[in-house]
């Protein structure tokens, strides 16, 4: 099926795109187009106006900052994927981008697309939500920045409000300190190209990677697919910090990691079963996150 | 089809498809997957489910990969698209399509353009691809014919036959 007819708009700058949001009803931002496309062809999306972002090269930036890297909402996944200082400083987010279906929608879908998008099971959102990220929305009256506990609010609602858009998402890189952090990305999914059923991100920071059992300082656990928004489980966080992930503390941390989760029934994978995998996935990605803290 | 017959809106863009400029009146909702089919002559460019799922409508915009269903044609205004016709040879097939030929990567044929168009890509990020990093290359396109194992030999064979000829020609 086709989608509706539509007017289109290829602006330059982002104040050129705000006008544009504020001039017209109706109009919906277009990046990558992975995820709207589909959804104009089913008439789920039926803008009267569409603005392209993708002229807009101010967008289309990877910065590194005192304490944080910045990132332009039309970053595409294969430059995340390929970036060097994402990869020695926020290795999840390039774990994660590699993972997005194939070549060819890395090649095009963008970080503001897959945060916008919000859809439950997306990368971004969970990762992003691990980091503790703040994400740059802009409007005509200005930029404000909004965590990412408030920005997804609900099944694939952000907190972007009427005529405003997504500039980019700012990631702090304080918390985790080379040489003594491990990050790890997991998804459940049967083939590449398809979306997961379920992904685990895990951080874990050490106090000492050379001690003899080093003590886990910080962790971090969150879910996709796990319920409607990106789920955070701090509780489990702190069944294993100060702990040096012993088979108890994983334990419980995946126990409530399960009591936590509310995930959807879905084709080829069941609420119950999607429960049970969280408590799986817990064990195995705040592992891999503290084995790789320690293997530097 | 494209039919500009109704009262909608269109928009005039122009396109360089396998070398030839094309200009043509498009409506703004028309993919660029129907662009090159019903304007450009290049049915070698095959659409199987227009939700960017399956890699059939693969074609290279302006250097990169993307499946024509899922860009809007206006999108592409003053792009160079390359399709899999587009790497035929003076005399006749290039390296990538002979190789999918050679070794029997087809059957119905329906998915080919789309993998000769990830191929392709693939080798010229990584010339001497290993079996994980071909399947990833591929990871964007489905065949439900061969089952695989004949598209990986003729990638395989496709490296070998593109690094014989670089050789030949003294480029790296
Ligand atoms: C076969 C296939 C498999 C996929 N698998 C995965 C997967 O495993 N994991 C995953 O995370 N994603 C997956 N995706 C989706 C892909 O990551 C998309 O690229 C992403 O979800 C949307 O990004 P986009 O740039 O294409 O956005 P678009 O499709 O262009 O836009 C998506 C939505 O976000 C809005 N939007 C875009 N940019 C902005 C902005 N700057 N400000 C405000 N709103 C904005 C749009 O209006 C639209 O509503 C898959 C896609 C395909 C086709
Ligand atoms: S037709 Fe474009 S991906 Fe299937
Ligand atoms: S040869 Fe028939 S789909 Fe691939």
């Amino acid at each position: 099926m086709k989608s509706e007819p539509f007017v289109y708009h290829s602006p330059v700058s982002v104040e050129e795109v705000v006008s544009l949001m504020n001039e017209h009803d109706h109009a919906e931002l277009v990046a990558g187009n992975q995820s709207l496309a589909i959804q104009m062809n089913n008439r789920l999306a039926t803008p009267d106006h569409l603005i392209d972002l993708n002229d807009v090269d101010d967008l289309a930036y990877l910065d590194e900052r005192d304490g944080a890297i910045e990132i332009g909402a039309m970053t595409t996944h294969n430059t995340i994927a390929e970036s060097d200082v994402i990869d020695r400083k926020l290795p999840i987010l390039s774990e994660a981008a590699r993972q997005i279906a194939g070549p060819s929608v890395r090649n095009v879908g963008t970080l503001g697309g897959g945060i916008g998008e919000a859809d439950p099971a997306g990368n971004y959102p969970t990762v992003l939500t691990a980091l503790d990220a703040t994400i740059t929305l802009t409007s005509e009256s200005g930029d404000r920045s909004v965590g990412v506990d408030d920005f997804f609010i609900a099944y694939m609602m952000t907190e972007v409000g009427e005529n405003e858009m997504i500039t980019g998402a700012t990631v702090p890189t304080d918390p985790f300190p080379i040489g003594r952090t491990g990050m790890s990305f997991l998804e459940l999914k049967r083939v590449s190209h398809t979306w997961p059923k379920l992904s685990a991100a895990g951080i874990v920071r050490v106090d000492d990677p050379t001690a003899s059992e080093p003590t886990v300082e910080e962790a971090r656990l969150t879910f996709a697919n796990a319920s409607d928004t990106p789920l955070r489980v701090e509780a489990a966080e702190s069944a294993i910090e100060g702990t040096s992930l012993t088979d108890d503390a994983l334990d419980e941390a995946a126990g409530i990691a399960m009591d936590s989760a509310d995930p959807a029934d879905e084709m080829q994978a069941e609420a119950e079963y999607k429960e049970e995998q969280v408590g799986i996935f817990t064990e195995r990605a705040l592992r891999e996150a503290y084995d790789r803290a320690l293997d530097q | 089809m494209i039919d500009n017959t109704s009262d909608r809106p269109t928009q005039e863009i122009t396109l360089t498809v396998n070398g030839n400029e094309i200009t043509e009146e498009v409506e703004p909702r028309h993919k660029l997957s129907d662009f090159l089919r019903y304007r450009a002559d290049s049915t070698d460019v095959r659409v199987g489910c227009e939700h960017g799922a399956c890699g059939a409508c693969t074609v290279e915009v302006d250097g990169k990969n993307v499946k024509s269903c899922m860009l809007f044609a206006v999108q592409a205004d003053g792009s160079d698209v390359l399709t899999s016709t587009g790497l035929n040879e003076d005399d006749g097939l290039g390296p990538i399509q002979e190789a999918f030929h050679e070794n029997h990567a087809l059957q119905c044929g329906f998915c080919t353009s789309g993998f000769i168009m990830a191929t392709k890509e693939l080798l010229e990020k990584n010339p001497d691809p290993d079996r994980e990093e071909i399947v990833d290359g591929l990871s964007d396109n489905i065949c439900r014919c061969t089952g695989y194992v004949n598209i990986i030999k003729a990638v395989e064979d496709a490296a070998d036959r593109m690094d014989t000829v670089s050789q030949a020609t003294g480029d790296d």
